[in-house]
Order: structure tokens, then sequence, then C-alpha cells
């Protein structure tokens, strides 16, 4: 194997390691996340990505 | 809006920052350690353009929010060029240049693909959700290569004083902050205590930054156990 393949494949075992210790961290997810640049407050905005959130209503049940 | 202590923490952190940058230039080590030095320069200017933002719109705003996001990934990605720039020092007697940038832009690469592949179905602010979700995998794989960069000194037996502790500071930062995360998300009600960790943690990195280019010369050099034990 190459040098240039041992790097590509080296590089991809890193990002899925990285990818599944993130996997593992999030398993129990409750919406915090990491920012980890500077003292600045988090905006208090939905996040990205979030989810639209519920209707308070409950949905209307269908006539019978 | 942040309370008294929030702003005193965030100005300390502001402060330190520079402090990386006055101390790598005064010790004329600013080119040797360009990205890192980037990395604390933008963090410094980002850091008054947030306060900028807060003021004239507030911490709810979607002016901040916008800002924060898109300044939190290009300051993530310049973390990442700092981290791929100690790897070159570590491995330069090696000749391994070239491979690292290889395996950096591979992977920055990977990594941006990854994140588009999870926000590609979502089709509201899906730009917005990209940046966000490069900055926060940028960081596990940042957390990654730092652990093995860790690995590599010491198999490496590197004596360079002030590159090892650039090395272990930006590990312990990294695991801090992830360690803090993950407590944040198996004990939600922790939130409130965990708020003031991160500002907090993000003082330590350039704290030690600075100490490390204040300290330390280039030319420093550790001395490895065994040879401290014969000398005594």
């Amino acid at each position: 194997m190459s040098r240039k393949a041992a790097v590509v494949l080296l590089a991809m075992i890193v990002l899925v390691g990285a990818m599944g210790l993130k996997t593992v961290v999030t398993a129990h997810d409750s919406g915090a996340v990491m920012m980890a640049n500077g003292g600045a407050p988090f905006p208090t905005i939905p996040l990205p990505g979030d989810p639209a959130p519920k209707p308070k209503s409950a949905a209307p049940v269908p006539a019978k | 809006m942040p309370s008294t202590l929030g702003y005193a923490i965030w100005f300390l952190a502001t402060l330190l920052e520079l402090s990386v940058v006055v101390c790598a230039v005064a010790k004329q080590s600013f080119r040797r350690y360009f990205f890192l030095n980037l990395y604390m320069a933008a963090s410094f200017l980002v850091s008054v353009g947030r306060y900028l933002v807060l003021n004239q719109f507030g911490q709810q705003s979607a002016e901040y929010g916008y800002f924060y996001f898109y300044s939190d990934t290009l300051l993530t990605i310049f973390l990442y060029f700092a981290l791929i720039t100690l790897y070159i020092h570590v491995f330069d007697e090696l000749k391994a240049e070239k491979y690292v940038r290889l395996a950096a832009v591979i992977l920055l690469g990977g990594t941006a693909l990854f994140s588009y592949s999870v926000v590609q179905q979502s089709s509201h602010r899906m730009l917005t959700h990209f940046f966000f979700e490069l900055s926060q995998n940028l960081y596990f794989v940042g957390l990654v290569l730092t652990y093995l960069l860790w690995g590599a000194i010491l198999k490496l037996r590197e004596t360079r004083t002030r590159l090892v502790q650039l090395v272990l500071s930006l590990g312990v930062y990294f695991s801090l902050f992830a360690a803090t995360y993950a407590l944040r998300n198996m004990f939600p009600a922790w939130q409130v205590a965990l708020a003031y960790s991160a500002p907090i943690l993000g003082c330590l990195l350039p704290l030690s930054w600075a100490y490390a280019f204040l300290r330390h010369s280039e030319e420093a050099r550790l001395v490895p156990a065994r040879l401290a034990v014969a000398a005594q």
C-alpha cells in the first residue's frame, strides 16, 4: 500500500473514530451544545436544525 | 443578558487571548506558530465583535445568533489549522509535512461532507445548520487528533518544552470541554451549575499558551527522566 493510500486510510479512521465518539457523548442528548470558542454568552434563539415547535393545542379529533 | 460575573469572565478570556499574541510577538515566535496566533487574534476580534453585536441587538436577536454560530465555525477551523501546525512541528524531523497536509485536507473535507450528509434533509436554514454541524464535528475531530498527537509525542520522545506544553494544553482543553459536554447531556439538571464552566475553561487555553510563550524559549528542552536520575 502506498504512503498516500495509508494517509487517506488513516484520515478516514480518525473521522470514523471522532464521529463515533460524538455519538457516544451525545447519546443522552439534552440539547446541550459544545461551543468552546470564547466566553461570550450563548444565543437564546433556537439552535439551527432544531425541530419546529410543537403546537400547544391538542390535535382535533376527527368526527366519526 | 449575561451577569456581571459572566461579563468579567468573558473580559478576562478576551484579554488572555490578546496576551498570547503579544507574548508570541515579544518572544519572536509569531511566524513560527502562525496559525496558533491567528486563532488567538481571531478569537480576540470575534469576542469584540460579539460584544458589539450583543449590545446592539441583544442576546435573543437573530443577528447575535447568526454572528455567534458563523464566527464559532470560523474559529473552529482556525483551531483545526493550529492543531495541524503542531503536527507539522512534531513530525518535521521525519520530513512528513506533505503527508500531514494531505491528511489534514482529507479530514477537513471528510468532516464537511459528513456534516452536509447530516443536514441535507433539512431544507430550513440549511446553511446555518451546516456550519453549526461542521463546528460541532470538528471539535471531536480535533479531540481525537490531539490524543493521537499526545501519543506521537510520547512515541517520538519529543523534548521541546514549549511544543510539548502547547500540545498538552490543547489536549486538556479539548478533554475538559468534552467532559463538560457529556455531563450536560447526561445530567440536564446541572445546566445551571455548569453554565460558567465553558467560559472559565475558555480562559485556560490562552493562559497556558501565553505562559508557554513567555516562560519557555524555543531552544528549551525537557530532561528525560532516565537522564535526570543518572545525573543525580
